[in-house]
């Protein structure tokens, strides 16, 4: 029989990026998830199925079945929370290994190589696993497929109903900021006695034209500002060409979320905070003081 | 499920920049202390008399020079509330792998005939950060499985638990018994008394070999090089004889690198 892999996702960039990888391996097949319209994926020519549901159980279900039928020798996926735990009860049936946020996969013969963050985003990890395997991707690292061949097949999928239900959803409260698409980022943190005084944050990032990022304290315990602020691990990874950290001590978490800035500027006023060791630019300094200075003199200075 | 995780903050380089992994030391991961925290109150609220266990799989070896670190990881969670443990440690399962991890957590459950209401597991551990253990505990015990919990509670027998997920918060309604995974937000873990701490080395404690149990798979993936990921940052530090120049010598800076523009 040939080799297939199947390709697992709800987005279409999501799709296209894992069949670079999964053409490589066998005939591929997608399994498109949620109340999307899976007729743009059958330019592909691969056959897609599609469940309307998209709640993990369903999923689950949904994948189990096609896993037997297909018996794919890759399953390939973005990293997100919810196919995180299909995924990982697909790898628990059949003793497949796993591995999340990979990168630089490559492909040969009966295995697969890739590598990915380690260590809270300390180190990168290069790993090697044996086919039949399970790899989501980080986002956004692998080259898209292209489109092509003849149209695909579309064929949609019913599984039994679900033990687990959903009894209700909601929405995040979004302070709607893309933190992870930003350019320049000023970021707050514990050192903010209160939820008003980020007003100096935000007032300087006004000047800069830059957004609003925080630690975890701010986000997830304080709640200051919503989810969509955090950086570090737990959080949003961001890539910004200058990221501001003011008031933040450097946590190992928040540092592994801002590994791929270009230029890190700390302010803090304990000058043995973690952060000055992992920043270009510090100043140790009372950030009630600082801040509103460097606000008023950028506000001079800068080119319109 | 407790896991004695590689301590990041412990990392260090060879001279060829890879991760030194002799000289780390383990601790237990982080978000398994909200697993037991969780542990404790539901059993207190909702299941009074039950006992709670703990399962651990040593992961990183060799046994004989990890041994001390495993066994004060499981003495913290039996003095954060957990009754007994069971430790599976041998050499041949490491370095683990979750196939080896999740086999052997069934194994261990299956051996003893433990017949647990709730399996609870942090959503992550802080070394691999895959999250995948619980689910696979889940599959193969073929129980419902509910992820990334940030609260927990038990209604007419069945529990309720609110998933963080990316863009929105899913209330889920779910069958007893089930695994759970939880993030950090669920609790805030207390510390153990000092009468807890003394307890937890009386509590029963069972070190189990690999050839004690049954269906252990041995590790698949290799872990074929691990490099410090060395970010350099120039870690200068700009000083004024006022804020004033202070921020200018910084915005001086940052105009040199190109990152922002003045008239």
């Amino acid at each position: 029989m040939a080799m297939t892999s199947l390709v697992v996702a709800q987005r279409e960039d999501d799709v296209a990026e894992a069949l670079t990888i999964a053409r490589q391996v066998g005939e591929p097949h997608i399994l498109v998830f949620g109340q999307v319209d899976p007729s743009p994926l059958l330019d592909y020519g691969h056959p897609v199925h599609h469940l309307r549901s998209d709640d993990t159980e369903s999923l689950f279900l949904a994948l189990r079945s096609l896993y037997e039928s297909l018996k794919p020798s890759i399953i390939l996926a973005p990293t997100t929370k919810n196919l995180k735990d299909v995924l990982s009860r697909v790898a628990g049936l059949y003793d497949l290994p796993l591995a999340t946020e990979v990168y630089d996969v490559k492909v040969s013969g009966s295995s697969a190589s890739y590598r990915r963050g380690f260590l809270s985003g300390r180190a990168i990890a290069l790993e090697e696993a044996p086919l039949p395997a399970v790899l989501l991707l980080a986002p956004r690292k692998t080259p898209r497929a292209p489109k092509g061949g003849a149209k695909g097949t579309l064929e949609t999928v019913q599984p039994p109903s679900p033990t687990v239900k959903v009894l209700e959803r909601r929405p995040k409260e979004r302070g709607g900021v893309n933190i992870e698409a930003a350019e320049l980022i000023v970021s707050v943190g514990r050192g903010f006695r209160s939820k008003e005084d980020l007003k100096m944050a935000f007032e300087l990032a006004e000047v800069l034209g830059a957004q609003v990022g925080c630690s975890r304290p701010i986000a997830a315990d304080l709640k200051w500002l919503s989810e969509d602020h955090w950086v570090g691990l737990s959080g949003h990874k961001v890539a910004p060409k200058l990221y501001i950290a003011i008031g933040i001590s450097g946590a190992p978490q928040h540092l592994a979320g801002i590994t791929d800035a270009k230029l890190v500027v700390a302010i803090n006023n304990d000058k043995s905070a973690p952060i000055f060791k992992n920043c270009d630019y510090g100043v140790v300094a009372d950030l009630y003081q600082f801040v509103p200075v460097l606000t008023k003199r950028l506000k001079e200075r800068l080119a319109k | 499920m407790l896991k004695p995780a590689l301590n990041p903050e412990t990392i260090r380089g060879t001279p060829e920049g890879l991760v030194d992994f002799d000289y780390m030391s383990l601790k237990l991961s982080d978000i398994d202390r909200n697993a037991v925290e969780e542990a404790v109150r539901l059993r207190d609220a909702y299941f009074k008399g039950s006992k709670i266990y703990s399962i651990t799989v040593a992961a990183w070896g060799p046994v004989d020079k990890r041994d001390k670190d495993v066994k004060m990881a499981v003495q913290e969670g039996l003095a954060k509330g957990v009754d007994e443990a069971f430790i599976v440690e041998d050499d041949s399962l490491t370095p683990g792998d979750p196939v080896t991890t999740a086999s052997a957590i069934v194994a261990v459950i299956r051996k003893f005939n433990l017949k647990p209401d709730l399996v609870l597991a942090g959503e992550a551990t802080i070394d691999g950060f895959t999250g995948q253990v619980a689910g696979r505990v889940a599959a193969k015990l073929g129980l419902p499985y509910v992820s990334f919990a940030r609260k927990l509670d038990v209604k007419d027998g069945r529990i309720v638990a609110e998933r963080d997920v990316e863009d929105y918060v899913e209330v889920v309604e779910a069958p007893i018994p089930a695994v759970v995974s939880v993030t950090r937000e669920i609790n805030v873990p207390r510390p153990p008394t000092l009468i807890q701490i003394r307890m937890a080395s009386r509590k029963p404690q069972h070190v189990i070999k690999a050839s004690d149990l049954e269906g252990v798979v041995k590790p698949k993936k290799k872990l074929v090089e691990a490099r410090v990921l060395a970010v350099k940052r120039k870690q200068t530090i700009i000083e004024g004889k006022t804020l004033e120049e202070t921020a200018d010598k910084l915005i001086d800076a940052l105009v040199a690198e190109g990152v922002i523009r003045v008239r």
